[in-house]
Order: C-alpha cells, then structure tokens, then sequence
C-alpha cells in the first residue's frame, strides 16, 4: 500500500459520498420548494375527518314500562362528488348505480345524477338520509365503492296518537313541545366525537383515531299514565267529540291515592310521528294549557266549603226561582230551564244543579273566605306537574269581584280553570279533603340506577273529612236520582258524579256557546279514582249527552284497577222540602 | 585482500528440487486454549436468528388476533344493530292500535262481563267491563299510528275480506280496511261496510 493509492481510495469514497448528497439535496429542493404547492394540494385529500359517537336519547315510558317515545337508528347514505366523478365514465357508470339504489331506497337516479354533477368539488353530500337497517344493508350489498354510510339516530313513537298530546315531538332542530322538550334535561344525551384520518377513498387509516370519553345517554322518563287507558279514553272522547260535534274535547282520569294521572286525553290530537299532520293549536295539550270557566262542576266545591265552614250542611233549606235577581245589584241570574219554585235542600241544589239556589247558599259565607276555599281547592295557581305550556287559570281576588262575579264564581262562572285543575280540586273531595299533588312524572331513571325528578306527595288540607264525606254523598243522590242518572249506571258500583255546563263568553257576552263536562269518583264509599270528560263546544248545549261518556270512562278504569264493587247501597238524602 | 577471518566458502543454490526450509511460527498450547470456540459463535448467532423468528411468529399471532377481535366486534355491532330493529319492530307491533287492529281482524271484541277473582277471600265479581257503544273498537283508526300504515293483518280471515273490500271500494270515503291506517281526520266518517260482516268468535 502506497500512500498515492491511499489517498485515492479515500478521495473516490468522498467523492461517491458528495455526489449521493448532492443528488439528495437536489430532491430535497425539488419537494420543498418547487412542487411545494402540487403536493400540499394532494395531501388535502388526507383530511382528519371527525366521527361522532352518538349517545343515546332517553326513552319515555307509561307506568307498567310501555315505551312511547323511543330512540331508533336511521342511516344516511354520504358520498363525496369529487370522489366519485374520478372515475373514468363516472357519469354512466354513477348512473346505473343511482338505478340500483333508488331501486332500494326510493327516488330519482337522474335527479341525483344532477345533483353529484352540480357539486362536483364538494367532499360531502346527502344521497339519502333517515334510511331504515334493512335498506342499509340491500343497499351495502350493492357493494358500490363510492358510498359511505352515517348513523342517524331518530326518535320513534310506536304507540303513534297515545299520550301524543303529552309526549311531544322532536324537529329538525331539537324537542318542540312536551316531555320531549320540557324534560330534555332527563332524557338528552351527550355525543363523544373521535378525530381519525381518511385515506382517499374513504376508508378510515387504521390506528388513527383517538377516542375521547365514553357518550353520556339520557336517562328514562316514566310517566304515571297507562298506556291502555289512555288509549281507551281518548278513543272514546274521539268518538264523543265526533257524535257530539264538538270543536275540542278532554278526558283526565286521576288516582285519588296519590294524585297520579293515569290518563290524560286532548281531541284533537298529534301523532308524534307526523306532528305536521295535525294543526298547530292541537300540538299540545289543551287538558294542561286551554283554560274555560268550568260551569256547575264547582257546585260541588261551593257545596263542600259551606259545610267545612259549618255555615250549611245537606239539608238547609231554600226556595229556589226560575230566576233570581240579586240584592246586591248584580242583575239576573237563572237556571238552565224554566221551572216553578222549587224548595230545594243543599243536596237537592246539587241534583237540580240549580244556580238560583246556589246563589243564595252563597249568601251564607263571605266571598274572602269562599275564595280561600276555591284557592286551596288549587282553582287559580297552577299544578304541581309543570307541564310544558301549562296555564294556572284565572282566579280573581275577592276583592276584584263585581256584584255579579261574587256569585258567579260559585257556580263555574266568572274563573277558569283547566281540566287537571278540576281533576285535582275533586281529587281532594275524594281523599278526605286532603288535595295531593297533581302528578305526571313518576320519575327519571338513570342509566346507572338512580332516579331523580320524583314528585312531591305533600298534601294540602282543603275541607274536613266530614264535609268531603257529606259532599260525596250530596253526589252519590246526582248519580241516582238526576235526569241524566239511567245514562251514568255502573251496576255495582257506588259512584258520586256532578254535571256541568259552562257558557263561554264570546265578544263580551254569553251566548248559545257551551263546554259541558261530567266529573266523578268512585267507589263512592272508599273512593280511588276521578273521572273528568269535557266537551267543548258541542252542538248540544246539554251535559247529559256527555253522561254516558263519562260512565263509560269510569266503568274501563275500574275494570282497568280491578276495583271491587261496593257492597252496600248509597244514601237517601231528602232533596226536597 | 586476504584477510584472516574465516569465512564459509558460499554455498551452493540448493536444486530446484529442494523445498526451502520454512520458519513456522507455533502457538502454544495456552494460545491454542485461548482462541474463541467455532461452537460457540455459532450457537450465539444462530439463536439470534431463532429469537428473530420467533418474534416474527409471535407478532404475526397477535395480529391475527387482533384481526379476529376486529372481526368479532364487527358482528357485534352487526348484532346489535338487528337487535335494536328488532325491538323497535317489536314495540311497534305491540302498540294498542295493532293489537286492537288485529284482535278486530280476528273477529274479537271486548267483554262484556269480564269476572275478577278475588285471591284473598275467593270471592268472585262482575267488573263493568268495556263499553265500546259504536262498535268501532280497533278498527275504526280513531286514535291514529302513521306507523302502522301498511301493517298486514295477521287473521287470514281479515286478509280475504281486506281483498273483498280494496277490489269493491274502490274510492270509498271509508276507512282503509287492509291495516290500520292512520286517520289524523277522523271526521271522515262512518264506520265501514265491514261492520256488518264481523265473523263470530270460533271456539276451538
């Protein structure tokens, strides 16, 4: 080894090692600097695209665990325009595809045709959205390359029409009314979105996503309605309000035990499935929301108060007119049809449901005292459900009343009230006087077993056990022995009912316009259930003709609870004198 | 010059005949023990290999595995998806629309004089029962399910007289009588010609 030869095998290796770097750097510039923009463009089909991780909407359930709002998954079909048309033909070959799917899915292959080839930059675009599983797969098995798939979660209402009035329905923005969107804090659920890369056709590069927490799910709503019954009353308040020809008719049934409402029944009404079908004001629920002076239902509660306030009791006496005028310059009032003078007894003021005779029992108590009594029985002040939209009527204060006010408010005039409001105030004459909280919500059961938004069972005390007693008996003598009584029979069964038809008040004044509505509990003797049907605006201007409804009513809740006939026979009471 | 030292007259080339002398050098004994074994470098390099082998099949299991939970999850997302349609079918089949659409298809009606029994005292007692005045109980879609539309009936009696009714009625202001349909306007009218035709319940 000579030096020379040394020093030439080393300068060859330095100089192979140059040229390599030189060609590397060359390439370098070249990536860097002078195709830079080229290449930044294409990694843009490299995207970081999100995928959401949906959590799931809590369902609405009726007392026994019926579902009737449930969370569903819907799929849409994606496809990115630019993807697509890449393809050599991609107009033909895109077409016979759009064929095969709308085949499956409905539409028009030449309209989506279009639709691509207006867009053809866009990365993403609807083919079809909300398509059911089985779609979803006939159309996956079409194996077209170009289609991507998202879920879609959609709420679905199986029981379709029942408790729609009370349940709500969700748009294309979020909850639009009821449940859905009073208690959306209960039942809204909480997506989780993950980061991942796309390869340029779509598919998602392995090992790329990161997940982030776990998706929070709403927790179960359970309402004390019973699906069953509600289905029954509002079949037969539909029916009712048809033969009748009424403009809107409610059905509430309540437990006396406990305030639970298990029915809750508006016509018209929305199916939540298609709540465009139905018109805007019938949407909600009118039970909750549509306030009418209540007519002769409140004899009962004016009859109750005066004997809690020891001032009358079943059998005081009064000479009853056809019509009556008023001492304290109120004007007229008079009975629902002409009769001579009738020397009635409280509960023969209740059976005649006579405002004349009324109108003088209210002489017997001061008007701060009975509008501490129309108060308590919850008239006035909403109830303790809430329910979205709900109104608390209208109760002026005593001192507000005007002479003929002063009287009216005692037979159903001149206040309004809700059908619950009603439901609740007789709820109280059922359970010993005690008015419990009106109750919807038997609570919100979350996914991780605890339950929350369950409702109050404090009671107010309105009336005195004997003076709702003596009331329910005043009732039970309505039952048997007023004209509408053959129509109200539940053989076995002791029941305590009240009539009533309220006018309604039309520019300033009251003319033929009616709402009519029949209440009632029973067992009378061990009362467990309040039946309320009203119907406004009938042809009739009768509540008789609403009677038979009401027993009908009536007779499917006990048949519904099982409840045992009542062993014994009601009262006599004297209703004349 | 001559000179006294002795010298060694030079020797002759040896003949080409003759193998030079060679000097060797030798290890000794405690060199020879000293040198690294053949043995061992190969056990050494082999057992590389090996151990590279066996990660290569170990990682190669693993992502089969991870291929086979892949897949599995796959199904069970496939699964639980049919199981949620399922159900929601389920739900929609048991509504109280269907199940009274196809109890009328049956021929049945509610009782009249349903009987309770009372477990504690044995006593037996007549409830009111369900009073259904128009005769329209399930059939009459007053409480509507956009749902159902289409849904069949079950009874292969009401399919028949649905055949009669869709080839006679033609465009009838009745009622749709192959399902339940969803009647969002109930005023359209009276309860159809069907109502006459109820069959009688048939005993088995």
């Amino acid at each position: 080894m000579t030096p020379r030869s040394t020093r030439a095998r080393v300068s060859f290796v330095v100089f192979t090692v140059l040229a390599l770097t030189a060609v590397f750097v060359v390439r370098l510039i070249d990536l860097q600097i002078v195709h830079a923009d080229a290449l930044t463009a294409e990694a843009d089909t490299k995207r970081t695209l999100t995928r959401v991780t949906y959590g799931t909407r809590g369902d609405i359930v009726d007392t026994r665990g019926a579902v009737l709002a449930d969370s569903v998954e819907r799929f849409d079909i994606v496809i990115s325009p630019r993807v697509t048309l890449l393809r050599k033909d991609a107009s033909v070959v895109v077409l016979e595809d759009l064929t095969k799917i709308t085949a499956i899915i409905g539409g028009d292959p030449t309209a989506l045709l279009t639709m691509i080839l207006e867009n053809p930059e866009s990365d993403f675009e609807y083919l079809a959205q909300g398509i059911t599983l089985e779609q979803f797969h006939a159309v996956d098995e079409l194996d077209i390359a170009w289609l991507y798939f998202e879920l879609r979660p959609e709420r679905s209402y199986p029981n379709g029409e029942i408790a729609g009035n009370l349940l709500g329905f969700i748009g294309t923005d979020g909850p639009l009314a009821g449940f859905e969107l009073g208690a959306d804090e209960c039942l809204g659920s909480e997506n989780v979105e993950a980061s991942y890369a796309r390869g340029e056709d779509g598919v998602a590069l392995p090992g790329s996503s990161v997940e982030a927490l776990q998706p929070k799910d709403g927790g179960t709503l359970k309402l004390t309605i019973d699906r069953d019954l509600q289905f029954y009353v509002q079949q037969r308040m539909a029916q009712t309000a048809q033969a009748l020809g009424a403009t809107w008719a409610t059905g509430v049934v309540m437990r006396v035990s406990d305030g639970h409402l298990m029915a809750v029944s508006d016509w018209p009404t929305v199916d939540p499935n298609d709540f465009q079908g139905a018109g805007e004001a019938d949407r909600g629920s009118r039970a909750f929301a549509n306030p009418f002076e209540p007519g002769s239902t409140v004899k009962a509660l004016t009859a109750a108060s005066l004997i809690d306030a020891g001032v009358a009791n079943q059998r005081t006496q009064v000479v009853s007119p056809y019509a009556l005028e008023l001492a304290n310059g109120g004007g007229v009032i008079s009975d629902s049809f002409y009769h001579e003078d009738q020397r009635l007894t409280l509960a023969g003021a209740l059976v005649e449901s006579s405002n004349t005779a009324i109108a003088q029992y209210t002489d017997l108590l001061d008007a701060s005292s009975r509008r501490d009594y129309l108060h308590k029985f919850g008239l006035g002040e909403s109830t303790a459900v809430k329910f979205l939209g709900e109104s608390s009527g209208k109760l002026y204060e005593a001192s507000e009343w005007d002479a003929r006010t002063n009287y009216a408010v005692q037979f159903g005039q001149g206040l309004s009230t809700t059908s619950i409001q009603m439901a609740s105030a007789y709820q109280a004459l059922a359970n010993d006087g005690v008015r419990l909280p009106a109750t919807l919500v038997e609570g919100c059961y979350w996914p991780d077993g605890s339950v929350t938004d369950t409702p109050s069972t404090e009671g107010i005390r309105v009336v005195s056990q004997e003076a709702s007693e003596q009331t329910l008996q005043m009732m039970e003598m309505v039952y048997s022995s007023s004209g509408s009584a053959p129509n109200l029979q539940i053989p076995g069964y002791r029941v305590a009912v009240k009539s009533g038809t309220a006018q309604v008040a039309e520019d300033g004044g009251y003319g033929r316009k009616v709402v009519i509505s029949y209440a009632g509990i029973a067992p009378a003797e061990n009362p467990e259930y309040v039946v309320i049907a009203t119907a406004g605006i009938p042809d009739s201007i009768y509540s008789g003709v609403i009677a038979s409804t009401f027993r009908d009513i009536m007779a499917q809740t006990l048949t519904t609870y099982r409840v045992s006939p009542s062993g014994s026979s009601g009262p006599d009471l004297p209703l004349r004198w | 010059m001559s000179t006294n030292v002795a010298y060694a007259p030079p020797q002759p080339l040896q003949s080409p005949g003759q193998r030079p002398s060679h000097i060797e050098i030798v290890t000794t004994r405690a060199q020879r023990k000293a040198r690294p074994r053949a043995f061992y470098a190969v056990v050494t390099v082999a057992s590389m290999f090996v151990i590279l082998a066996a990660q290569l099949l170990l990682s190669i299991v693993v992502t089969q595995g991870a291929y086979q939970i892949d897949s599995l999850q796959d199904q069970q997302k496939i699964l639980n998806r049919s199981e949620q349609n399922l159900l929601e079918s389920l739900a929609l089949q048991s509504s109280s629309q269907n199940l009274a659409a196809q109890a009328a298809g049956f021929g049945m009606i509610p009782n009249a004089t349903p009987f309770s029994l009372n477990l504690a005292n044995g006593s037996v007692f007549r409830l009111p029962g369900s009073a259904d005045p128009t005769g329209c109980g399930g059939k009459c879609g007053l409480v509507g399910n956009t749902l159902l539309a289409g849904m069949p009936l079950v009874s292969a009696e009401a399919a028949a007289a649905a055949q009669v009714a869709k080839a006679t009625a033609a465009e009838a202001t009745t009622l749709a009588s192959a399902g339940t349909s969803s009647s969002t306007a109930p005023a359209t009218g009276a309860p159809e010609a069907a109502d006459n035709a109820i069959p009688a319940p048939v005993t088995r």
